[in-house]
């Protein structure tokens, strides 16, 4: 994962980024619905990534065949949650207010990567670019922003008494 | 709806319908089309525990309702335009207004807005069912006709590759 503007931090080192790694790992495996799609997290050249394994429950289109674009949605909105909530120094977990997709380039049915960018991390909300490619990621096959609240701490509380 | 209502439909709405209920996705999560009138579409899906967005709470996963907002809205632009032709999504926003609680199904309403040649424009809204509260909006742009593309692919056709 990495940051923009000045202070983008630089994955310094193999130890750095392995915990990033586990801990997108351990987030991702709070959420069922990112367990039954097989969203897995991988260390890539520049930062951290999500792998999305094809099979045939996430196709869309079974003549071209293609990825369903709600798959696509999916693995958007699940990598900036995860994002936003490793970047949040309480790991608060952030609800998703909205997400604009935009779809680049045909979904093939294969294996699908997401590199998430925080454009802003605020004190409640946090925005997140997310962006798609299968094998080069040069040419990205989708594009998404995701705006996600992070719960206050009356909130946080309220919802763990009512549960 | 039965098939004598189906009947009713034109070829082109009732292949697609039929094609909408065969996508390996829209099977998995199990989405059902409800209804299909001239422009406007429902479908419902009953929520399962493995589309949580939690491992302790019974919220819905926000990418749940995207997936159904996308079908309905790729259906919705069959039913609007009343002839087979592949389409495909262009952008799709969604605004999650509430948490949805899975002990409802939820229900999907899609509206053709506007038709040209090339695009049609989308809305769609997300119910919890038997109650009137919307749970989110989404606004989809679909291309139309196009080429080496059969029917709804939910992302780009091949000519974008």
């Amino acid at each position: 994962m990495s940051t923009t503007g000045d202070s983008a931090p630089q994955i310094s080192g193999t130890a750095e980024s392995a915990k990033e790694c586990a801990d997108w790992q351990a987030l991702l495996e709070r959420i069922p619905y990112a367990q039954h799609l097989g969203l897995e997290v991988q260390r890539g050249d520049a930062g951290v990534l999500v792998h999305l394994p094809c099979r045939e429950a996430l196709i869309g289109n079974f003549m071209l065949p293609a990825l369903h674009g709600g798959v696509l949605g999916a693995l958007i909105e699940l990598t900036a949650r995860v994002a936003a909530q490793s970047q949040d120094a309480e790991t608060r977990c952030p609800r998703i207010l909205d997400s604009h997709i935009n779809y680049l380039r045909s979904a093939k049915a294969r294996s699908t990567f997401a590199r998430a960018d925080i454009i802003r991390q605020g004190r409640r909300t946090s925005l997140v670019q997310v962006t798609c490619w299968q094998g080069d990621d040069k040419k990205p096959i989708a594009t998404g922003q995701v705006q996600l609240l992070l719960p206050t701490m009356a909130a946080q509380q309220e919802d763990r008494h009512g549960h | 709806m039965n098939d004598l209502n189906k009947l009713q439909h034109s070829d082109a709405v009732t292949t697609a319908w039929q094609f909408t209920e065969q996508v390996p996705h829209g099977r998995d999560l199990g989405m059902q089309v409800v209804s299909v009138d001239q422009g406007q579409v429902c479908m419902r899906l009953t929520p399962q525990s493995w589309m949580f967005a939690h491992k302790d709470t019974k919220e819905i996963c926000t990418s749940v309702l995207y997936s159904l907002a996308d079908s309905a809205g790729g259906l919705a632009v069959f039913a609007g335009a009343l002839e087979l032709m592949p389409i495909a999504t262009l952008d799709l926003r969604m605004d999650y207004l509430r948490p949805a609680i899975g002990d409802r199904a939820l229900s999907a309403v899609a509206t053709c807005r506007h038709l040209s040649d090339d695009v049609a424009f989308i809305h769609c809204d997300i119910l919890s069912e038997g109650n009137r509260e919307l749970l989110a909006t989404a606004n989809a742009t679909f291309m139309r006709n196009t080429q080496g593309q059969q029917l709804h692919a939910g992302g780009r056709g091949k000519e974008s590759a």
